[in-house]
């Protein structure tokens, strides 16, 4: 083999080894890409996740405040009824109390 | 020199595929960390997305419940308040008829004994006024004022429900009696008594 064949060899082989590289190279740029492709959708699919969870608080929240405003609502209810009664059996007394006081202060 | 060449060609191929695995390794460990970061910045987020959900929904649980039982405490005031006025106007319909009742006499001279001495005069007038009262149940009433004063009959009742007012002869000094006056003079005192009397406590 010549000296010129050989060089050429070389520069063959350089050439392969170059092109070896260049596609690892290009390999590892899809791999980054894919990676940050896939670390953005994940993230999406997290915080849709995590909106969805804020929906069903605020909507238990609204619902469990509510349970509890009919439940006040009740307890109101019988505390006026209970007005209501005491007045009744207790206002002839009331009355004549009241009719003492301003007569006789 | 052939031998020699086909070991340099390898040579030069065996150093572009170490590279070559060394530069895959890398982006493959890149990878692994660009997706570790993104798992904990959405971990993140989504934390702070649920905090925030957390606060806003005791929130709108408070909003609700506190604007709830606002509503209902006034209910139950503006009930205990009925009951209350209720009664006064018992209170006042039975003051306006005391003419009728055995007590009214002795009532009478006292409410004008008290004016007489408010007013500090020795000539003071008395107007006297209450509903259904007749000369008759007023003939004792004169006998609490001091010799030179002067008694005023009215037919009507004075401020609607009855009771005495009394002046000096300038009418400098005025002493109001009435039922009505007395009930404003007594009004924290009566609204307790009232509310003790029917709610206790």
């Amino acid at each position: 083999m010549s000296g010129i064949d050989a060089v050429r060899k070389i520069v063959e082989t350089e050439g392969q080894a170059r092109r070896i590289v260049d596609e690892a190279a290009a390999k590892g740029q899809q791999i980054i890409a894919e990676a940050l492709e896939q670390a953005e959708q994940s993230r999406q699919e997290a915080i849709a996740r995590a909106r969805q969870r804020r929906e069903e608080a605020l909507r238990d929240a609204k619902e469990k405040a509510e349970t509890e405003a009919r439940q006040s609502d009740r307890e109101t209810e019988q505390i006026l009824d209970t007005y209501r009664k005491l007045s009744e059996g207790k206002k002839d007394a009331a009355v004549q109390k009241a009719v003492e006081l301003i007569l006789n202060a | 020199m052939s031998e020699t060449l086909e070991k340099l060609q390898n040579r030069i191929l065996s150093d572009a595929r170490l590279k070559a695995d060394e530069r895959i390794k890398e982006a493959r460990a890149k990878a692994q960390q660009i997706l570790e970061e993104g798992r904990q910045r959405a971990q993140k987020e989504s934390d702070e997305i649920t905090a925030r959900a957390n606060v806003e929904a005791e929130s709108i649980r408070r909003s609700i419940l506190s604007s709830k039982v606002r509503v209902n405490r006034l209910r139950i005031l503006d009930e205990k308040n009925r009951i209350v006025q209720e009664i006064i106007s018992s209170v006042e319909d039975q003051l306006s008829s005391i003419a009728k009742s055995d007590q009214f006499e002795s009532t009478a001279q006292r409410f004008v004994a008290e004016a007489v001495k408010a007013v500090d005069s020795d000539q003071p007038i008395v107007r006297i006024g209450f509903k259904d009262a007749t000369k008759k149940n007023l003939d004792g009433v004169s006998r609490a004022l001091p010799k030179g004063g002067k008694l005023v009959i009215d037919e009507k009742p004075i401020d609607d429900i009855g009771g005495v007012v009394a002046t000096d002869p300038e009418g400098r000094v005025v002493f109001n009696n009435t039922f009505k006056s007395r009930l404003e003079r007594l009004d924290n005192q009566l609204l307790t008594l009232i509310a003790s009397a029917v709610f206790g406590g």
